[in-house]
């Protein structure tokens, strides 16, 4: 009977090492096909499109936004591929298969934080050449800044998001309290509601160890007069009296029982669970959080306030909200690129937006249709989200999810007072300069 | 004379165990049923129990289609696994190889490293192989990965058997694989049941590696479905822990089904004294 | 001479036997592994086009040396699976005794016990995390209930490191019983009916009778448990996201966050390869400890 050397094993495993290795060593089928600086014709074919879900869960507005692209420009069909809802998880998909030459989507959705680490990366296909200056226009200078790493500019904002102080109505009425313009106010305010028994917790945000808490720090920091990275993006500026100050103050809404202590384990969907329960008077949250807290699961639908977030005492203006929301990125090993470029065009479009705002319950990113009265009529959150002071997480830096990492472990582990304030400032910043000159992990 | 009935250490573990293990699987099955206002009840029964999270799994998502998949992915896996590794495991047991001691070390070390470094460089060995999402890449990447713990477990059982048996089967005159089939694998059955539910459930829970490999809807197991579950600030846990109780049940079955298996033990009197 | 080619005969057939498994297993995870290592050794730049190898340094190796990061991600995964591998393996024999004694409803009792560990270990972490939640998890509403107020369980360090054992422990156990349970079962009855006509006590024979025969039996689910253990990514991941600040970071969020959030893919590889590296020592020195002998045959 014939038999296997048993050399013969460890020959036949290096050889299919081996080929593979020389298979995979010229990895990647290659740049964009085909040049789309001016298409011939019509785009036309079909595209797959890569989202996570946005927008009421109740109502597929990707889907609305695809019978609407469909219709108006007739040659091109879409695809709608489901991705993981947690960002993190769908980040990690789209590294692995994008680095790995993956055609099988060719547009996808993205964080407004990634343009310049998948820039970096080259994981995005830049859309200078196939979108022109006039395109570019209908979006305010800040936000295609925030989209451009080294002078290309990297995805098409869809839209936008803004966060807010959602209050009861009811119990401020109850207590005859107005609405608190300072977090000083607030905290007061809280203590208030909470002594009277109206309400058994007084504010509710997002203080668990993961980017949400960026976003949280980054408002109160600002407010405070403070920052993370200096403009220039080369040194931290997070070690400081002012940021110290707005430190103390979140670990002080703990400590004097206002927030409870489980806040810093709180995610967006913890935070708002607590609120429409009815546990707590003060919550800080993005856009969705009026519609969903007005919805049919919530038992405080109808007594729910907005406004725009308080600021410390001193300061001038409403308090910062920082900017998030969604941006469509292109595949650079994508194999309809005019037919993609066609579609993220008219995802930037007012008619798209129209619908993101309107049914999606986003912020659109067109300035014209965000001044739509029409638009600003269909969600109580928009005319609000108008009077904004807007502040930007540093995501222009290309290490920022290091960056990001550094501000949201420190600050964690002094919320949870594991650590004293100075001491997790001084670590955050030790480690977001090295992260800015990129050495150490 | 009565005899008084004690509580014995026994008993009282007994009724500790499965209490500790069945507390919280009530408490998923239990939230299952809630709907989204009353997520954040910690009442005992839900306050208004409805089975709306069952029909959204499967009405909403896919759900159909990703347990389908699944399935037709463990069976495989876990057929091909017993298969192979039975006959590797009897070989690195019982028969006079040299370099055995190499072997099982070399699979130690192969199953030691991270899949999530491991991920990646599998990712383009599929690719390059055209075995993306299918259900071929998928499996095949499975059996390997729980080929070493199985072969780790069926040799230490076929360890177990005592040599006569061979030897007895030998004078008989049958073929050694033959030996093998019909007069080794029914003592070893334990062993078998164990490596057996082990891969299942490995491939039936897996998550990265089907994240990666498997990404398109047509061919997504059910972690991956579930990972779909919700939009950027909602985690829905209702819908989540409906679809996971019904995910539960395919395993409950199999376990029931093939307990004598590893309760039925060695047959008295095959080869003692 | 003759009983020679009989051997060499067996074992060629020894290797064609076990050639197709150990095939499958090269072909698909030799590639990956050695890839996996070459890039902790080498500068790698993630481009759109592919992973970009040049050179061989170990500058990889030295960040992650001179990192406290990493290191406390190590002594916390080290000091966390000896603590959990300990409770399962001790908790997983007791429950197979329990299941060996067990006459009716034996089959019942196996379906329930495995259940947790069918469950999708992120879906598990969900169900702890809903349960541990400081405001309306029902471990909250218990203690409260006792008259205990606002438990945090997630919200301290060594609280919470303890909270993800207890998920851990409820959902792997099983698999440890299992193992333990199939190696009772194929144990001898003579020897131990032998013992007991001699007179000696229930406990004696577990300890210096059956324990001994089961050392195979556990010693290769106790390693597979170090191994698993030592992966723990999901409930940290769910549960504390490594917090509060890094306290319960494990090695494989640490390398994930590296491999995929910061697109590190060097150091995240050099993270993986001392992961490998640390196991092996553990599991090789456990063995030793354990004195189970590999290609030993019994006889």
């Amino acid at each position: 009977m014939r038999f296997i050397s048993s050399r013969l094993i460890p020959v036949a495993a290096l050889a299919t090492c081996l080929a593979t290795v020389a298979g995979c060593s010229s990895s990647g089928s290659g740049t964009a096909a085909g040049a789309a600086q001016s298409p011939g014709g019509q785009p036309k074919g079909t595209i797959t499109w890569y989202a996570n879900q946005f927008g009421p869960t109740s109502t597929d507005v990707r889907k609305t936004l695809i019978t609407a692209f469909e219709k108006a420009d007739q040659g091109i069909t879409v695809n709608l591929e489901q991705a993981p809802s947690d960002t993190d998880t769908f980040r990690s998909s789209l590294e692995t298969q994008i680095a790995g030459g993956s055609s099988s989507f060719d547009v996808y959705n993205g964080d407004v934080t990634w343009p310049a680490q998948f820039g970096k990366a080259g994981l995005a296909q830049p859309l200078n050449s196939y979108l022109s200056s006039s395109f570019w226009s209908q979006f305010s200078p800040g936000l295609v800044s925030s989209l451009t790493y080294q002078g290309k500019v990297m995805a098409v904002p869809i839209f936008t998001d803004n966060a807010f102080l959602f209050y009861r109505k009811d119990l401020l009425a109850k207590a005859h309290l107005p609405v608190p313009t300072t977090w000083q106010q607030l905290q007061s305010e809280a203590a208030t509601l909470q002594k009277d028994h109206l309400v058994k917790y007084g504010f509710a945000a997002q203080f668990d160890s993961y980017e949400g808490l960026t976003c949280d720090w980054t408002e109160f920091a600002a407010d405070a007069g403070a920052s993370s990275v200096n403009p220039a993006g080369t040194a931290s500026t997070i070690d400081s009296p002012q940021a110290v100050q707005a430190l103390d103050f979140m670990r002080g809404l703990i400590t004097s029982g206002v927030a409870p202590s489980a806040t810093t384990t709180f995610q967006e969907q913890q935070s708002e669970s607590l609120f429409t329960s009815g546990q707590v008077a003060f919550l800080r949250n993005w856009t969705y959080a009026y519609a969903d807290s007005n919805g049919s699961g919530s038992k405080v639908a109808g007594d729910v306030g907005i406004t725009n977030l308080p600021t410390f005492a001193g300061q001038s203006g409403p308090g910062y909200s920082v900017t998030g929301g969604w941006n469509l990125y292109l595949n650079p090993h994508s194999k309809n690129t005019p037919a993609a470029v066609a579609f993220m065009k008219w995802m930037g479009g007012t008619q798209a937006q129209t619908i993101i705002a309107e049914q999606g319950g986003e912020i659109p990113t067109v300035a014209s249709v965000l001044h739509d009265p029409a638009v600003q009529a269909s969600n109580p959150a928009f005319p609000i989200a108008a009077k904004n002071k807007l502040n930007a997480r540093p995501s222009f830096v290309a290490a920022y999810s290091k960056v990001s990492e550094a501000i949201y472990t420190n600050v964690n582990a002094a919320l949870t007072g594991s650590v004293s304030t100075q001491s997790a400032l001084s670590a955050a910043s030790q480690q977001i300069g090295s992260a800015l000159s990129n050495t150490g992990l | 004379m009565a005899r008084k009935r004690r509580l014995s250490w026994f008993h009282v573990a007994a009724v500790a165990i499965a209490l500790f293990i069945a507390l919280p699987l009530y408490w998923l099955i239990a939230s299952s049923f809630k709907g989204a206002g009353d997520i954040t009840s910690a009442a005992a029964f839900p306050p208004h129990p409805s089975g709306a999270n069952y029909v959204n799994a499967f009405s909403g998502y896919n759900f159909g289609t990703y347990l389908a998949n699944s399935a037709i992915v463990s069976v495989a896996t876990t057929a091909a696994v017993l298969c192979l590794g039975t006959l590797a495991g009897y070989a690195l047991g019982r028969m006079p190889l040299r370099g055995k001691t190499a072997v099982m070390t070399a699979l130690l070390m192969i199953s030691l490293f991270p899949t999530i470094a491991v991920v990646a460089p599998l990712y383009l060995l599929m690719r390059d192989i055209g075995w993306l999402n299918s259900y071929q890449g998928l499996i095949l990447a499975y059996t390997a990965l729980m080929l070493p713990f199985a072969i780790w477990i069926l040799r230490n059982y076929f360890l177990g058997i005592p040599k006569e048996m061979e030897e007895v089967a030998n004078l008989d005159g049958a073929s050694p694989l033959r030996t093998v089939v019909s007069v080794i694998l029914p003592q070893a059955l334990p062993g078998l049941f164990t490596a057996g539910i082990f891969t299942f459930v490995a491939s039936w829970t897996e998550f990265i590696v089907a994240l990666s490999l498997n990404s398109a809807d047509r061919y997504r197991t059910i972690p991956v479905g579930i990972a779909l579950f919700g939009g950027q600030f909602t985690t829905p846990y209702g819908t989540i822990f409906a679809a996971s109780a019904v995910a539960m049940l395919p395993i409950a079955i199999l376990v029931l089904v093939f307990r004598r298996a590893v309760v039925s033990g060695l047959t008295a009197g095959a080869v003692k004294g | 001479m003759a009983a020679n080619t009989l051997e060499r005969r067996a074992a060629r057939r020894g290797w064609v036997f076990a050639s197709p498994a150990l095939l499958v297993v090269g072909a698909v995870m030799i590639f990956p592994v050695i890839f996996s290592v070459v890039m902790s050794l080498s500068n790698v730049s993630v481009t759109g086009n592919g992973i970009g190898l040049s050179g061989i340094t170990g500058a990889n190796y030295s960040v992650l040396v001179h990192a406290p990061r990493f290191w406390h991600a190590v002594e916390f995964t080290v000091v966390y699976t000896a603590c959990t591998v300990t409770v399962e393996t001790v908790l997983g024999t007791m429950i197979a005794l329990v299941l060996e004694r067990l006459q009716a409803g034996r089959g019942w009792m196996m379906a329930l016990m495995l259940l947790p560990w069918t469950l999708i270990t992120v879906v598990s972490a969900e169900l702890w995390g809903y349960i541990y939640n400081g405001v309306y998890g029902v471990l909250d509403a218990i203690t409260q209930a006792f008259g205990v107020p606002g438990v945090n369980v997630l919200g301290t360090p060594v609280s919470a490191a303890v909270a993800m054992g207890v998920a851990d422990i409820w959902k792997t156990t099983p698999f440890v019983a299992i193992m333990v349970l199939a190696g009772l079962v194929m144990l001898p009855d003579d020897v131990t009916e032998a013992a007991r006509v001699d007179g000696a006590g229930a406990w004696t024979i577990f300890w210096r009778i059956r324990l001994p025969l089961l050392r195979p039996a556990l010693a290769v689910a106790v390693m597979f448990r170090i191994l698993q253990a030592f992966g723990l990514f999901d409930l940290p991941y769910v549960l504390t996201q490594g917090g509060p600040g890094t306290s319960t970071e494990s090695l494989a969020l640490l390398g994930y966050r590296v491999l995929f959030n910061d697109l590190d893919f060097g150091p995240g590889a050099a993270i993986a390869a001392s992961t490998a590296l640390i196991v092996l020592v553990v599991c090789l020195a456990f063995l030793k400890v354990f004195r189970a002998q590999v290609g030993e045959q019994k006889g």
